[in-house]
């Protein structure tokens, strides 16, 4: 395919998109810097996506014969100042750049500057975020994408791919069995890629889209499919604009992308129920599944991964196209760092990695007391010294949604536990009984404990059974939270039962006669 | 009659019908088993379920290891299963959890019977779950059974008493403030909500079996109820034909024929089943036209409120977590 790339201009200067503001201000800059000269022809303006640092942003970036400087927040001023240097084609001499980066001219992906947050981990799914046009083809073409594959190329590259969060059919599961049913069904399939209401699924979805299309084009390719859905939430604008604009512009799918809004509540991530918001029914629940077989959309057996999984297995081909094993790349994970923090951060990391490490792109606002690891019914802990793999997470009993959530040091962990209860019991789609009723006594069991009832069988009993018989994972995950609070934080439960809340959160001071 | 009848005033076609509810996928076996339950092996034909062989094995079906059956060594109480008529599984209340060799714990009622199969009914884990279940189904019932029109004929009671329940872990719902109103606006039928355990079984004899696209699944969480599809808030105002199948299969005092509401009340003087909510809604007394009101024209109505029920939702989640009071 024959595509436009930036990599080919003199001097971008890159701005976030969506901040029109800056985007003027360069423009208009860059034109008057050199009187004789255009913007279009001497400093490129590029509208980039996030990449997931969010206290660089907005970030904008001046790049020039080979070396580019890094400007967290600059203000439209001195944006348009950088902006006028860049067209004399003087590099980070304005303003107080973050740092200044050297890197090969014709760099197709973003230099990392190691001694930032961007370097925290390493950049593979990302590399392309905050420097390609999210939705230019030729940007992702120059940075290896549009690779031509078959099916067994792409059966090669899924073996042993897990599959990525919640809302992927194959959570903490190789992919290649469901792959494998799909491929009895060659001709027949939908693909349905789920960026629903996971940062990290966004985040691919707004800065890195194309990636997230070939994903999903290459199973589309590999099984003749049918149809190939990209649901996102109704919540996430940004996200679904960016790839309707990329889908529209995907040159030559192998089946043409629909985009699909679900409701913005959490439930609509799980499989079932965005399959069923697919096809459009106005209420959301869970649907029962057969063991051992797909599940359908329109009558269709559905393969159903999420953003990230798709987005691996595009990585998965692209290594294996410049000539590395694929199955043996090493896969990464994301890690979104929010809660208690000034500004919450998203990055990748090795599969080998502590989950500590993602600590390192963020600054906590109160200490980290403990961290609940997963998602909205993340596991708590006191410890992110256990390693990013879904493996480790699940031993160590926390959740692998890629979620970290900071609480600080005056959190109270019995209060937390708490309100998730809570949330589950007011969130969930009502047709079970383990997690509808079961959520709604969980709470009750836990608001007993403040007063002198901490019934600590009956809580793990409860637990137990809505961990075992819920019918899909909601009710699994709601239990999550109160078990391992209790699990990591017993003491703090038996000071609550004694009147006490050793974070000072939840009693009354009581009142001193006058 | 039939000139007075609109274009409109005919049941809805099926494709317009929206209950609520999820497309579940068949849950009966592909082909023959023979199945073992509590070491008793059991043969059983396609398109069964492993609740089909628990319960052949209960009913004395099958051999164990002597060449004869001794039924299965615990009660399997699945509540919300009907198992007629094509109502169900709904496996809602998951009272017919077992453990399996392969797969360890499921629900009985939604599992295909698979040729080999081993399933325990007195594993632990599977007892603990049917007990904690079925305290979790009362937890949320109106269990004043003196006052109800089913005491004596209830699928919850009969599971209550056959489990040996004395004291439901979690209590019951006694709170006379929390109580839905008893609808008593029909003529033929009347609905307690505080009895509904939301098995399904209404919905699908009202859509699936009589096509007649009035009742649905609505809400969610604690809010999830038996509704109406044109969005009305009463039985009267409602597109029934009072046909009466909800009532049938209802296996509670949640639908019942009007008439015989109270016909298994213990009789106290001054306690009736409608006291003993204390609230109900009764027929408005304007007179009714032939059978119901136009159906086609309320889709609209339906469908609007589909989409109120979304944004409803999302409200309800954003302002979730912070709306409540802790403890």
């Amino acid at each position: 395919m024959d595509h436009d790339s930036l990599a080919d201009r003199r001097a971008v200067i890159r701005v976030p998109a969506g901040h029109d503001a800056f985007a003027d201000a360069t423009t208009d800059a860059a034109a008057a810097g050199d009187e004789t000269a255009t913007a279009d022809e001497d400093v490129t303006v590029a509208r980039v996506g996030p990449t997931g640092i969010g206290a660089l942003d907005p970030l904008v970036t001046a790049t020039a014969d080979g070396e580019t400087a890094f400007y967290a927040d600059p203000g439209v001023d001195l944006t348009s100042e950088v902006a006028a240097d860049l067209a004399d084609g003087t590099v980070g001499a304005t303003g107080d750049p973050l740092t200044v980066v050297d890197h090969d001219p014709d760099a197709a992906t973003l230099p990392v500057p190691e001694d930032t947050a961007l370097g925290v981990g390493l950049r593979r799914l990302l590399r392309g975020a905050g420097w390609h046009r999210p939705t230019d083809p030729g940007d992702h073409a120059a940075a290896g994408g549009f690779a031509d594959a078959g099916l067994e190329d792409v059966v090669t590259a899924a073996d042993g791919l897990v599959g990525r969060g919640w809302g992927d059919w194959c959570h903490d599961e190789d992919v290649s069995p469901t792959l494998d049913r799909a491929r009895d069904a060659f001709g027949d399939v939908a693909v349905v890629v789920n960026a629903h209401g996971t940062a990290a699924d966004a985040l691919l979805a707004e800065s890195v889209p194309f990636s997230v299309l070939e994903g999903a084009d290459l199973l589309a390719t590999a099984l003749d499919a049918e149809r190939v859905v990209l649901y996102l939430s109704e919540a996430d604008e940004t996200a679904r604009e960016r790839i309707e604009t990329a889908a529209e512009r995907y040159s030559d799918p192998e089946t043409a992308f629909e985009v699909v809004a679900g409701p913005a509540v959490h439930r609509a991530t799980e499989p079932t129920m965005a399959l069923e918001a697919i096809e459009g029914n106005h209420r959301l629940e869970a649907r029962l599944r057969r063991p051992g077989e797909l599940p359908v959309l329109n009558g269709a057996p559905a393969l159903v991964h999420t953003a990230r999984t798709v987005a691996h297995l595009f990585e998965r081909m692209r290594a294996g196209a410049s000539g590395n094993d694929p199955t043996d790349h090493g896969d990464t994970r994301f890690v979104t760092v929010t809660g208690d923090v000034e500004t919450p951060a998203t990055v990748e990391l090795p599969e080998r990695e502590a989950l500590e490490t993602a600590l390192e792109a963020v600054s906590p606002t109160d200490g980290c007391k403990a961290a609940a690891v997963g998602g909205r019914f993340g596991g708590l802990t006191d410890s992110l010294d256990v390693s990013v793999g879904s493996d480790a997470l699940a031993e160590a009993g926390l959740g692998t949604d890629g979620v970290v959530e900071i609480l600080g040091e005056d959190r109270c962990l019995v209060e937390f536990a708490g309100r998730r209860a809570q949330l589950a019991a007011d969130t969930n789609c009502g047709r079970c009984v383990p997690c509808r009723e079961g959520a709604t006594q969980l709470t009750e069991l836990l608001r007993d404990i403040y007063d002198g009832d901490y019934d600590e069988d009956g809580i793990a009993e409860l637990l137990r059974v809505m961990d075992d018989s819920s019918v899909c994972a909601f009710g699994v995950e709601a239990a999550r939270p109160a078990r391992t609070a209790i699990d990591a934080f017993d003491g703090e439960f038996e000071a609550h039962a004694e009147g006490r809340c050793p974070a000072g959160a939840c009693f009354e001071p009581p009142e001193v006669p006058q | 009659m039939s000139s007075d009848h609109q274009a409109g005033d005919v049941p809805p076609l099926t494709e317009d019908i929206a209950p609520g509810t999820a497309t579940d996928p068949p849950v009966e076996s592909d082909d023959a088993a023979t199945v073992t339950v509590d070491g008793t092996a059991v043969d059983l034909p396609a398109g069964s379920t492993l609740l089909d062989a628990v319960e052949a094995v209960e009913n004395g079906t099958g051999t164990d290891a002597d060449g004869e059956g001794n039924g299965t060594a615990e009660t399997v109480p699945a509540l919300c299963q009907y198992g007629r008529e094509d109502i169900g599984p709904r496996s809602t209340c998951r009272t017919c959890m077992v453990e399996t060799d392969s797969e360890g714990l499921v629900p009985a009622c939604s599992h295909p019977a698979e040729d080999g199969a081993v399933v325990r009914t007195d594993a632990a884990a599977a007892v603990e779950a049917r007990d904690v279940n079925l305290d979790l189904v009362l937890s949320n019932h109106n269990l004043r059974c003196t006052t109800c029109g089913k005491n004596g004929r209830c699928d919850l009671q009969d599971a209550a008493i056959e489990n040996d329940v004395e004291e439901p872990r979690y209590g019951v719902l006694d709170d006379r403030d929390a109580y839905e109103p008893i609808d008593d606006t029909s003529s033929f039928i009347q609905i307690d909500r505080n009895k509904c355990i939301l098995c399904n079984r209404c919905v699908e004899a009202c859509n699936d079996v009589q096509v007649e696209g009035v009742l649905r699944m609505e809400g969610s969480g604690s809010d999830t109820r038996i509704g109406f599809q044109n969005g009305a808030a009463t039985m009267e105002d409602s597109t029934c034909v009072s046909c009466g199948h909800c009532a049938t299969v209802c296996p509670t005092g949640s639908l019942v024929e009007k008439g015989i509401e109270d016909a298994t009340t213990i009789q106290i003087p001054g306690f009736t089943q409608k006291n003993s909510v204390g609230k109900s809604y009764e027929r408005d007394g304007s007179p009714k036209g032939p059978m119901t009101p136009k159906k086609a024209a309320e889709r609209t109505e339906r469908d609007a409120s589909g989409e109120a029920e979304r944004g409803r939702e999302s409200a309800k989640e954003s302002a979730s977590d912070e709306r409540r009071d802790w403890p």
